[in-house]
């Protein structure tokens, strides 16, 4: 009976080898690391939706280097926690690059074990923290923090001329990192800054704080957060008749903003890279006409589009290198100038960092469609 | 003062939510010495069925009395049968096994009815149309609030009065009472113990299913797995005001949703949870049974 049984298991190990030794020589894998439910889910369905839609229309010109792109997704729910398992299962999987994900937490605690395992990995987090150990592995397809706050303060203290300005965050390392990062450059330009307060995510009441910021009389509200609280707090503050400015960082862009704040949604303002619909470039029309004709559907924001032209850089690297070595294609990013990626010319720093800062303010108009006020 | 008036009643609407939450936890703990880890997440399963059943029949934009009346009874209705049916697959089952055997059935209970709801509703979150209850605001020399806030006050206070009327006045309110203090005994006097504890998880799975469609309507945006997050302020809630005693969880509510306004407005929203967990430990040094709850001898 053990013989016969250690012989099957001897058989199956023998063939799952086998079929997994055949499976890799086919097909490159990329993961998509990503908040798919969950809080964020919204960002994180397109994120993966993005990414299989490039891998599907290059699977339909003959793959890369001749081999079919495999896409394994892994939901981290935008925890921690759940990024480090993702983080090990797409090692497993013998994936070549990670894009995602969303928030700067979840990609920093899966950074290390991708940098490890040698495999790439691209993310739209914004935290200044992502780039600071200066993994070779990483690179940021979007823009830090720190540059988005040098931006919003000038607009605040040299445009709208605020007089007393209130900064809100929750915990995350994103949020923190903005909105200190915000404070610093309001100093520096010696505005006055009447209230930091931090709020709990997720925990939706958020009239406790906001009646104290009553008190003070701000002229305007700065959310460095995510867009369930940024839209929850906008219809609060109005239903609490506070009456100053909102101005939302760049995670306040998202459809559920103003669906969550309703016709409170109208007025606000947000910072942030150019929205999907006002990128100018070609690349991008086609690939949001894909996305619609595909799914249905429009991106969430401008996060997904991000993420793709993350993948669109390594893929360019890999087709122009032909080889698969993250460490050759890594180095080959490094000194990437001006592709043409969807949300513009991709190029990347010496130590992962995207180089490109065009931000813009819009506002919400009484129709829920954005306009470009700055 | 106006700021404190205006704290007060902040703090008052989120405690009445967190109240008939808590009575579900504490009713069932009263009765069976459980703690039904699956009640929170019954109060979020109820946002989403009062969602659809709002845009089903009456269509986003319709603001009527029928529609509020409907919604509410029917998710009520229908959120007590998925109460009873928890109780008689993952709970009445293990009645006599250990006591921790039933609390990881209702860990477990509660993951299979949010995960339920994922695969029902989707993962992403869905929003409330503002237009279910009219979105008036009322301002009083500086201190304002909304229709809705009223309902919730109105509502859950009426619904609490009820209960307590129901529990210390009516033959099945002593029956229950019968049941809390010995399920042997209470058998023997020729009452029907599983009615009895079908009848609280009726109760206490409408009471949330009321607090669900109130989270809802006042703050709009639904996930599934907010629940977890309302579980378990309810939960301290209903230890503050004493596990197992019906006025403990309404006082426990109104106490953590005040004490959270109050640190939140006049310290800092940072350590509002801090405090709430200090006052949670001072409580329980200086009254083992919580703020209204009995002494019991058999409690180590």
């Amino acid at each position: 009976m053990k013989g016969l049984f250690s012989k099957f298991a001897t058989t199956a190990a023998v063939g799952m080898a086998l079929v997994s030794a055949t499976y890799a020589a086919d097909v490159v894998k990329i993961g998509v690391q990503a908040p798919i439910t969950g809080q964020y889910a919204n960002e994180g369905q397109s994120i993966d939706y993005g990414v299989k839609l490039i891998a599907e229309q290059y699977n339909a010109k003959g793959g890369i280097l001749g081999k079919k792109i495999e896409v394994v997704s892994c939901d981290d729910e935008g925890t921690a926690q759940k990024a480090a398992i993702c983080a090990r299962r797409l090692v497993n999987e013998g994936v070549i690059a990670v894009i995602g994900s969303y928030t700067t937490g979840a990609t920093e605690a899966a950074q290390t074990t991708y940098f490890r395992n040698k495999v790439l990995q691209t993310s739209d987090g914004t935290g200044d923290s992502l780039t600071k150990h200066k993994y070779w592995t990483f690179f940021r397809n979007s823009f830090q923090n720190s540059a988005q706050a040098e931006f919003t303060a000038d607009y605040f203290v040299n445009v709208k001329k605020y007089q007393r300005i209130a900064i809100m965050s929750d915990y995350s390392s994103y949020s923190t990192g903005l909105a200190d990062a915000v404070v610093s450059e309001l100093k520096k330009l010696n505005a006055n800054i009447i209230a930091v307060e931090k709020i709990k995510a997720g925990a939706q009441n958020y009239t406790a704080t906001l009646t104290k910021l009553k008190s003070l009389n701000p002229d305007v509200i700065y959310y460095a957060g995510y867009y369930n609280e940024g839209g929850l707090l906008r219809a609060q503050q109005l239903q609490l008749k506070i009456d100053a400015d909102y101005v939302g960082g760049d995670s306040n862009d998202n459809p559920d903003f103003i669906k969550l704040a309703g016709d409170s949604a109208v007025g606000s303002i947000l910072v942030n890279f150019p929205t999907p619909e006002f990128l100018p470039y070609d690349t991008a029309k086609k690939f949001l006409a894909d996305y619609r004709a595909k799914y249905n559907q429009e991106p969430a924001s401008i996060w997904a589009l991000m993420n793709v032209d993350g993948m669109l850089a390594i893929l360019h690297a890999m087709e122009e290198l032909k080889t698969e070595d993250t460490k050759k294609i890594s180095d080959f990013l490094h000194t990437l100038v001006d592709f043409p990626g969807i949300t513009g010319p991709v190029s990347f720093r010496e130590d992962g960092e995207r180089v490109n800062t065009k931000f813009n303010v819009y506002q919400i108009q009484d129709d829920k469609t954005y306009k470009i006020i700055y | 003062m106006d700021i404190f008036l205006q704290q007060l009643i902040n703090g008052l609407t989120i405690g009445s939510l967190y109240a008939l939450v808590a009575l579900g936890y504490t009713m069932v703990y009263g009765v069976m010495k459980l703690i039904n880890f699956a009640h929170g997440d019954l109060v979020a399963f109820s946002a989403f069925v009062g969602l659809t059943i709002y845009t089903q029949i009456f269509g986003e934009g319709v603001t009527s009395i029928v529609a509020v009346v409907t919604v509410f009874s029917f998710t009520a209705a229908l959120i007590a049968m998925v109460g009873v049916l928890l109780e008689r697959l993952a709970y009445r089952p293990l009645r006599t096994a250990p006591r921790l055997s039933a609390v990881v059935s209702a860990l477990g209970a509660g993951l299979v009815i949010q995960n339920a709801v994922m695969l029902i509703w989707g993962p992403n979150m869905r929003v409330f149309p503002s237009n279910l209850l009219p979105s008036t605001v009322y301002e009083f020399g500086g201190v304002v609030f909304t229709f809705t806030q009223v309902m919730i006050l109105g509502l859950s206070s009426i619904l609490m009065v009820a209960l307590y009327i129901f529990i210390n006045r009516t033959k099945i309110g002593t029956a229950i009472r019968a049941v809390a203090i010995d399920q042997d005994a209470a058998r023997l006097m020729g009452i029907n113990v599983n009615r009895i504890i079908m009848i609280i998880f009726i109760i206490g799975s409408a009471l949330g299913a009321v607090a669900g469609l109130f989270l809802g309507i006042y703050y709009r945006g639904i996930t599934f797995d907010m629940g977890w997050q309302y579980g378990l302020n309810a939960f301290v809630a209903a230890i503050m005001g004493g596990i197992g005693n019906i006025p403990g969880a309404m006082v426990g509510g109104l106490i953590l949703g005040l004490f959270n306004a109050m640190i939140s407005g006049y310290i800092s929203s940072q350590w509002a949870e801090a405090f709430t967990f200090i006052l949670l430990i001072a409580i329980l040094i200086f009254r083992p049974t919580g703020i209204l709850g009995e002494k019991v001898a058999e409690k180590v």
